[in-house]
């Protein structure tokens, strides 16, 4: 009787039944934006789960309304848990005179050394000295690219201070990103950004080494650098990199993941998959998104705009 | 390699698919949606999912009074038949022909393994004992790339180089600058080939860039990189049906020698491990 007098009045129950359907085509949409499967899956369940008994007003269709259930589900996994004020946290080393030390790490070819010229410039117009430590001392060139970013940025910037630091190829690099700190608490850089190389997350050596290069120098903040482009294995790299922070870290109290830094976000159209699959596989929030391959195409994410083209038709 | 998870998971599906007695709409359904979950995890392209979906199910006519077994090795072959369509453009791949010079041109978007790859090849057809040689375009200094490649090719085509492959920037399709300036390189050096460089790990923005890269530079094969990793491949593989064009070599490293000639019919029987799935086909 009841079913019968809901039905009468357009009033709806949701179930499992009549959710399936519509969670189905949800799930392809988000995984067309580029969200990882397994948490497109993990989403449209949570939210079947907590719809499952609601009634729905006569005129409210229920794709609409999982749609107004999973925006709010993206927005509060999108939005930072955590202090993303990168210039308050140097004021604090300052106070405390210390360079601030942030290490970029990821795989191959994401724009770490690209994305990390880029937050130094910004650093550079918010008046700090900067030292940039090539800890990259694999990849042919990877020296080099520094060296012509650091001569740029100080063309650009007329009291610029921003210098390298590099010891060559084939050198440890936890041995040279901590002489490159030692080095900037004398020569009073307020900033050392720390270029690594590329690493496959499933390489154990490499994975080990960039362990060790936390483990000894302990930086203030750990930015993992991950393109828009990429698509499932976003997941494994993060999952994969904070695994080897703590495994191989050998502490007591090992460190993670700090925050992220979302690159070639220029190349994707609206499939902004990535920064929700980062974003929820970490909890950590993403400081900035890269826009472009020049130094001012480094932007904060506007949470807003990626639930809006993650909804998006 | 991890393209054989993939392989193992269709292959775990049609396997419970034939363990049934009786072949309804809902085992097929199961089996399907097994597969599908595979291609989505593996960044294939959602559209080519959903048409290998619907195919599949198009061909199966469960009411056909054939029998379980038939209609087991039916859905079989309908489902081997999307996949090989998936990796399998049909089309020969380009080869260099000796007693002439080969232009090779190189293109992908950023940081998908270009320059590296150019070096793996180079290396290749030296080992093959061609006369080899390498352009650089993309210079950290003002020089115009048009001009380079133009210059590098005609030199090297007077020094009678048997192959000549032309390194360039990485770019993408949003930035129409970037694309006039690949296709302004393509029509001063005139390659043989243009190979599309893809990083194995891309997921749903591959189709778009591949079919951009492909009607602006005219892209003959594919090369996909990464794939020492975790990476499925799924993203690069959809870009075989947005260009028609095959996979020549995957990339499996940083190193020199990281690089191993790629065929998809070889790739699908293995991937599948048919030899497997036609001895619980015959029971
Ligand atoms: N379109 C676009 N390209 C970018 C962006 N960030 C970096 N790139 C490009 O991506 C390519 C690779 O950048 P790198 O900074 O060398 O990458 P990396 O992670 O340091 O690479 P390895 O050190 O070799 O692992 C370069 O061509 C960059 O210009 C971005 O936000 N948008
Ligand atoms: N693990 C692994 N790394 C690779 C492979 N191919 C390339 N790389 C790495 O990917 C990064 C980028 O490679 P590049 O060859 O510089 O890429 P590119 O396409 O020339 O980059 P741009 O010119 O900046 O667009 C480097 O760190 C390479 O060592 C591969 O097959 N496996
Ligand atoms: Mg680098
Ligand atoms: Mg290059």
């Amino acid at each position: 009787l009841l079913s019968f007098f809901k039905s009468m009045t357009g009033q709806k129950e949701l179930t499992d039944e009549n959710l399936e359907p519509v969670m189905n085509k949800m799930k392809e949409h988000l995984v067309n934006k580029n969200v990882a499967a397994n948490i497109a899956q993990h989403l449209c369940d949570s939210i079947a789960k907590g719809l499952v008994g609601q009634t729905l007003g006569s005129f409210k269709s229920i794709q609409s309304h999982v749609k107004q259930s999973m925006e709010l589900a993206l927005k509060r996994i999108l939005t930072p848990k955590t202090s993303v004020d990168l210039l308050r946290d140097i004021a604090q080393a300052q106070a405390e005179k210390r360079p601030y030390t942030i290490v970029f790490i990821g795989v191959n070819g994401v724009g770490k050394s690209t994305n990390l010229s880029k937050t130094a410039f910004w650093l550079l117009q918010n008046n700090l000295k900067i030292l940039i430590a090539a800890c990259d001392t694999f990849r042919s060139g990877a020296v080099e690219q520094l060296r012509v970013h650091v001569r740029n940025l100080k063309a650009l910037e007329q009291n610029a201070v921003v210098d390298l630091y590099e010891k060559g190829y084939g050198k440890d690099s936890a041995a040279i990103a901590k002489e490159a700190i030692s080095s900037a608490k004398i020569t009073g850089h307020d900033v050392v950004l720390i270029d690594t190389a590329g690493r496959m997350q499933d390489n154990d050596p490499l994975m080990r080494a960039l362990a060790k290069l936390v483990t000894v120098n302990n930086p203030d903040k750990i930015i993992f650098v991950g393109e828009a482009l990429v698509g499932n294995e976003a997941v494994d790299q993060l999952t994969k990199f904070n695994a080897a922070l703590k495994d191989f870290s050998g502490l007591a109290n090992p460190r993670h993941i700090d925050g992220m830094i979302l690159t070639k976000f220029d190349t994707i159209d609206d499939k902004v998959g990535a920064a929700l699959s980062m974003t929820y596989t970490t909890g950590q929030p993403i400081l900035f998104v890269g826009t472009g391959q020049t130094y001012t195409d480094l932007k904060n994410m506007k949470v807003s705009h990626v639930v809006a083209s993650l909804l998006k038709d | 390699m991890v393209l054989n998870d993939l392989g193992r998971k269709i292959n775990g599906a049609i396997q419970s698919m034939s363990k049934a007695n009786v072949i309804d709409e809902k085992v097929v359904d199961d089996m399907l949606k097994e597969i599908v979950r595979a291609l989505m995890e593996s960044d294939i392209n959602i559209k080519l999912i959903q048409n290998l979906r619907n195919n599949v199910k198009a061909s199966v006519n469960l009411d056909e009074n054939t029998g379980a077994v038939n209609k087991k090795r039916n859905i079989q072959k309908a489902v081997m038949d999307e996949l090989t369509r998936l990796v399998d453009p049909g089309v020969e791949a380009w080869k260099p022909k000796k007693g002439k010079s080969n232009v090779i041109m190189f293109v992908g978007l950023q940081g998908s393994g270009k320059t590296t790859t150019c070096t793996k090849l180079a290396a290749f057809y030296q080992r093959k004992n061609f006369k080899t040689c390498l352009v650089c375009t993309d210079t950290y200094t003002e020089t115009d790339p048009v001009q380079l490649a133009h210059e590098g090719v005609s030199n090297f085509r007077k020094e009678n180089f048997d192959i000549i492959i032309v390194d360039t920037s990485g770019r993408h399709k949003q930035e129409q600058e970037l694309f006039d300036e690949m296709q302004q390189i393509s029509l001063a050096i005139n390659p043989d080939s243009t190979i599309f460089v893809m990083d194995g790990t891309i997921g749903q923005a591959a189709d778009g860039q591949a079919r951009a890269f492909k009607e602006a530079a005219n892209v003959g094969s594919i090369i996909v990189t990464k794939m020492d990793g975790h990476a499925k491949g799924g993203g690069a593989i959809s870009a075989v049906a947005a260009t028609r064009c095959p996979i020549i070599f995957i990339g499996t490293g940083e190193h020199m020698h990281d690089l191993e000639p790629f065929a998809p019919g070889p790739f699908i029987s293995k991937m599948m491990g048919m030899g497997d799935i036609s001895g619980l086909m015959e029971t």
